[in-house]
């Protein structure tokens, strides 16, 4: 089974041929090639390669936020400078696919897939990220929140093209974790949790939750996000906290896990996330 | 052969270097001009009758040379039961019954054609539990046996049990008595390789089989009788093993495919091969099955067991496979693990609409020794007792001879539970980490480890061929796999005949040129291939050596005479001519000389020199050499009703302990070290002998944390490592310690027992054990989910 593969040299190129439609846009191609080969979705009449456009490539720090092209490869990502100040998304980066993957894999790709379980949106979500989308009707950005729509659905109007990832650089004092557990390495999350926040006199503050694979879409964890902010951290917040987190998301049972044991683990790494703010492990 | 040099020498196995550089040919590597694809069409119910097969839009398809059904070929039966069908008619059983196949020019036309087949179903209710099969009333997966008689219920017509001593005096004997029903899952052999085959015809109707099997020579068999159905009576099989990707199991039985092949081939008359996909393999292959085991044992004041009651339930899936004899395995750790008398043992093997079961390494044994060492721990924290403690108390000792009817001769049962408690420092940490959440857990195994006669002969033959060159070509019947097969029997034959390894050549496993082998199970390869490479290593020097004292002179004379030439020549000071007698010579390391005689070129002859000089004799005319070898254990085939019978000429015995810690919060258990100690009689290649136990012990911790085919009404859920965990090297990523107790077996080859199953039969009650150590909950079905865990955690403190 064969496809037409095109590279245009210019966004501006890809647009139009994407404004065609009877096209996908790929980039590393990991989670694309794997659906086309397994007939998970229908063959497309060609294949736009976005992977090597100027536009959508480099990391660069734009003062308050770090500008993340959307073809960067996960490995570029986990290898730059910046990964530093972003350790829960670099520990999320590092957990996902093997090393083979992560070369190829890339930003952009992972969150237009829009797997409920995908790795990088909770750590994401959690510094609030936005997205830069180009499309026939110019450029626009997004809270990364109002991204996801479903799974494997995204707010992209057809023709439109993600072109960066956006993150705020956390304020001074501001920590993030991430936690997650799978079956075995190198596998789907059955469930994944990222906490940003700030801890000044044992209070929490700038409090931001995201989770993964409990919900249709990766999500924030808002309620619970409301209740914690400005609450100093005690066994008692940490309890209510977590009931909260589980009501807040709306597991399946599914191969990797129960809807039950999902809502647990999520309690769970809430706690051992916010836990890790006083050294705790996470 | 009184010192080895090469035999327990850690040595490089001869396939290693081809198999890392991608040079081996495997199944998947391999074509034959002509060569036709074959693909299968399976059913899409569990059970249904087929009301109409329309195969006219296939047929259309251009590249499709033949389809073929049930009912325009000539009915194959197959499995030892004769339940199955290579091509079903009238009825399907199971998701994967085939109704029809295809050849084609290419694998994707095949299968295209393949879905174009056209079948009409009358569905029907299924059964899909041991209870609903079970159940008054029930739904029949055959409603007729193979002889056309009426059946009455789900029971495959198969049975093995065990009944010795007095139950009920055992029973009153009893201070403590533990019950407990335990569960394994639905797991796969998950073989790197996966299945497939080419058939081809000659003009005469003979059949030449490239196989990925473990039975070459009662593939044969089958195939022979296959032949009959076509009306080739008298027609030969040739099978030939192609480098296997790993068999554990899955090669043990002749598989529909294979016949589908055959059928194939005939109809078109050219060469189909049939290959399988990784889904394909996980969908339509035979995995080890599920089963229950209720398990009753006691022990008096002192801790000595009094008795053990076991009763197996198998779900056997909707035909008949090896799988349905694991019970025949089941009876050697039932009986025999530890001494007790007054024993009961009981199977059923149970047909349903599941896909049907077959052999995978352990055949049985881990599953009965998983309830019967989960058990051994709640029997001696009744009886206050520490588990190495209890299990020493009962452990097995050399020379005797178990309920069964097992001969015990060598025993490192006592010193492997020793060995493994040393090894995590058991005193001082058993019972004593559970403040952190570390717990320490161990098992111990009894395992057939020469040879299990389950045939009336379970017996190996090899031919040994020297040629001009030195080379000694073998000739051997059993199945290289993966294991090290061909690396032991190198060393071995080097070591008996007096050759270096490279010297010798295993050959391809091929009906036509390899003496009869039952097949490669049951951890005999080794134990039977060595024995007879020793038998006919040892025929071949005794008459290497009798030519030599004709030979040897004339060389050696020969050699002086030029050596004498060159000016300071000095005569050996050594009375080699008073020497030259068999008894004399020394043929070691590819050499001949002469007991005792100084090193010197002149006094040595060549391995290869001696065999041409025999071969191009000047007078009276010379010979080449090939030596056979049979190798029958001296064994006994069970009374299986009785569940008597010493089925295997020794026993492997062995213990396995880790230390885990247990997340509270989130129901992981997490294997910090592991410790196995195993009876392995005597090393033979240290590397190869590791490496069965390491690869054992992956096998045996998939098992016990991560593995499992999950089902829906028959239908397999996930047919693929995207969702059949195998555990990773990050899994795996703690320290083992091998720990390797040689008892030195006189059956033994150099002493070796085998130890290819044992690696992976403790391992799951090992993990609980230390799981209950750790946190005190006893989780009873495998695999020892976090979710399992942590629910179990949850309703200890509720309570």
């Amino acid at each position: 089974m064969g496809y037409d593969y095109i590279r245009p040299a210019s966004l501006e190129q890809a647009l139009s041929l994407a404004a065609q439609g009877e096209s996908a846009l790929i980039a590393g191609g990991t989670d694309l090639l794997v659906a086309l080969h397994k007939k998970k979705r229908p063959a497309p009449g060609r294949l736009i390669s976005i992977r090597s456009l100027p536009e959508l490539a480099g990391i660069r720090d734009e003062g308050a936020r770090l500008r993340i092209g959307a073809a960067v490869p996960l490995a570029d990502l986990l290898a730059h400078p910046a990964q530093a100040r972003l350790p829960a998304l670099a520990k999320a980066l590092g957990v996902m696919g093997s090393r083979q993957i992560r070369n190829v894999a890339t930003l952009g790709g992972t969150l237009c897939n829009a797997s409920p379980g995908a790795d990088a949106a909770p750590p994401l979500l959690a510094l609030g990220a936005g997205v830069e989308l180009a499309g026939p009707a110019g450029r626009r950005t997004l809270d990364l929140a109002e991204f996801f729509r479903g799974p494997g659905r995204t707010a992209l109007q057809p023709g439109e093209i993600m072109t960066a990832v956006l993150v705020p650089w956390p304020g001074a004092g501001t920590q993030s974790h991430f936690l997650r557990r799978s079956r075995v390495a190198m596998d789907i999350a059955t469930v994944s949790l990222a906490a940003c926040f700030g801890l000044t006199n044992n209070r929490l503050s700038g409090v931001r939750l995201a989770a993964g694979a409990v919900a249709p879409v990766p999500l924030r964890l808002r309620a619970t996000e409301t209740f914690l902010e400005g609450k100093a951290l005690t066994d008692e917040t940490l309890a209510e906290a977590a009931k909260l987190a589980r009501a807040d998301v709306a597991p399946i049972s599914d191969l990797r896990g129960t809807a039950w044991y999902r809502r647990e683990l999520v309690g769970v790494f809430l706690a051992r996330a916010l836990r890790a703010g006083n050294g705790g492990k996470p | 052969m009184s010192n080895p040099h090469f035999v327990g020498v850690e040595t490089a196995r001869p396939d290693a270097a081809d198999k890392v550089s991608g040079r081996t040919q495997y199944i998947h590597d391999l074509a034959v001009p002509g060569m036709l694809w074959g693909a299968i069409r399976f059913s899409d119910h569990a059970h249904a009758r087929i009301k109409h097969v329309d195969t006219s839009a296939a047929e259309k398809l251009p590249g499709v040379e033949a389809v073929i059904t049930g009912y325009n070929t000539p009915e194959v039966r197959i499995g030892f039961v004769r339940d199955n069908f290579a091509l079903k008619r009238d009825k399907v059983r199971q998701f994967r019954d085939e109704i029809a196949a295809v050849a084609a020019r290419d694998p994707e036309t095949a299968r295209a054609a393949a879905a174009l087949v056209r079948v009409e179903y009358e569905p029907l209710p299924g059964v899909f539990s041991l209870q609903e099969a079970l159940a008054p009333g029930a739904v029949l997966v055959h409603e007729t046996d193979a002889k056309g008689r009426p059946r009455k219920d789900n029971l495959v017509p198969v049975r093995f049990a065990h009944h010795s001593g007095d139950l009920e005096a055992g029973k009153r004997a009893s201070k403590h008595i533990v019950e407990g029903e335990y569960r394994v899952p639905l797991i796969q052999q998950s073989c790197m390789g996966t299945a497939g085959c080419i058939a081809s015809f000659d003009t005469r109707g003979n059949l030449t089989l490239i196989a990925k099997t473990q039975i070459p020579f009662l593939a044969q068999k089958d195939f022979n009788r296959a032949l009959g159905a076509l009306g080739l009576e008298g027609r030969n099989t040739r099978v030939v093993v192609p480098a296997l990707g790993g068999g554990f199991g899955t090669g043990l039985d002749t598989h529909a495919y294979e016949y589908i092949a055959m059928l194939l081939a005939w109809r078109t008359g050219r060469p189909v091969k049939i290959l399988y996909n990784r889904e394909e393999e996980f969908a339509y292959l035979s995995p080890r099955q599920s089963a229950t085991a209720r398990i009753r044992q006691g022990c008096d004041a002192n801790g000595k067991l009094t008795f053990r009651e076991i009763e197996v339930t198998q779900d056997n899936g909707a035909y008949t496979s090896w799988g349905a004899t694991f019970p025949s395995v089941m009876l050697v750790p039932a009986t025999s693990l530890y001494r007790v008398q007054n024993i009961s043992f009981e199977s059923k093997i149970v047909y349903t609409n599941n896909t049907y079961c077959q052999a995978m390494r352990g055949y049985g044994n881990p599953e009965i020794t998983w309830p019967i060492e989960s058990s051994m721990d709640e029997l001696a924290e009744l009886a206050g007792l520490d588990p190495v403690e209890m299990r020493l108390l009962n452990s097995n000792q050399p020379g005797e001879t178990t309920p069964m009817g097992l001969k015990i001769t060598t025993c490192g049962l006592q010193e492997c539970l020793e060995r493994t408690a040393a090894g995590l420092n058991w005193k001082e940490n058993r019972g004593k980490r559970r403040n952190v959440k570390r717990g320490f857990g161990l098992a111990g195994l009894i395992n057939v480890a020469g040879g299990g006669k389950i045939y009336r002969s379970d017996g190996s033959g090899i031919i040994l061929k020297p040629d001009d060159y030195g080379n000694v070509n073998v000739s051997y019947g059993g199945v290289e796999m993966g294991q090290g097969l061909h690396s032991v029997l190198a060393l071995t034959i080097a070591d008996t005949l007096g050759v270096r390894p490279e010297q010798v050549i295993v050959n391809q496993t091929d009906t036509s040129t390899c003496p009869w082998d039952v097949g490669t199970h049951a951890s005999r390869g080794a134990f039977m291939a060595c024995n007879a490479a020793v038998m006919a290593a040892r025929k071949l020097k005794a008459r290497l050596l009798e030519w030599a004292e004709e030979i040897f002179p004339v060389e050696v004379e020969e050699a002086l005479a030029k050596a004498r030439k060159h000016p300071g020549f000095k005569e050996p000071d050594f009375d080699w001519r008073g020497n030259c007698r068999p008894g004399c010579f020394e043929l070691s390391d590819g050499i001949l000389t002469i007991k005792g005689a100084p090193a010197v070129p002149e006094l040595q002859v060549d391995f290869a020199r001696l065999l041409r000089a025999i071969h191009f004799r000047r007078q009276g005319g010379g010979t080449t050499f090939a030596e056979e070898a049979f190798y029958e254990p001296p064994t006994e085939l069970p009374d299986w009703e009785k569940g008597i019978g010493n089925m295997s000429a020794t026993y492997a015995f062995g213990a396995q302990g880790v230390e885990v810690e247990v997340d509270e919060d989130t129901g992981e258990v997490k294997i910090l070290r592991l410790v196995a100690a195993h009876d392995v009689g005597r090393v033979l290649n240290p590397q190869t002998l590791k490496g069965q136990i390491y690869g054992g012990l992956a096998q045996g911790i998939g098992y016990a944390l991560y593995e499992e085919v999950l089902t829906d009404k028959g239908r397999i859920l996930n047919p693929g490592f995207t969702d059949y965990k195998l555990p990773t090297a990050v899994e795996m990523g703690f320290p083992i310690d091998v720990q390797l107790v040689q008892t030195n077996d006189p059956e033994g080859p150099f002493g070796a027992k085998g130890v290819g199953e044992p690696g992976l039969v403790p391992t799951a009650p090992a993990i609980a054990n230390a799981v209950y150590d750790a946190v005190g909950v006893r989780i009873r079905e495998l695999p020892i989910t976090p979710e399992k865990v942590l629910k179990a955690l949850q309703e200890k403190r509720r309570r």
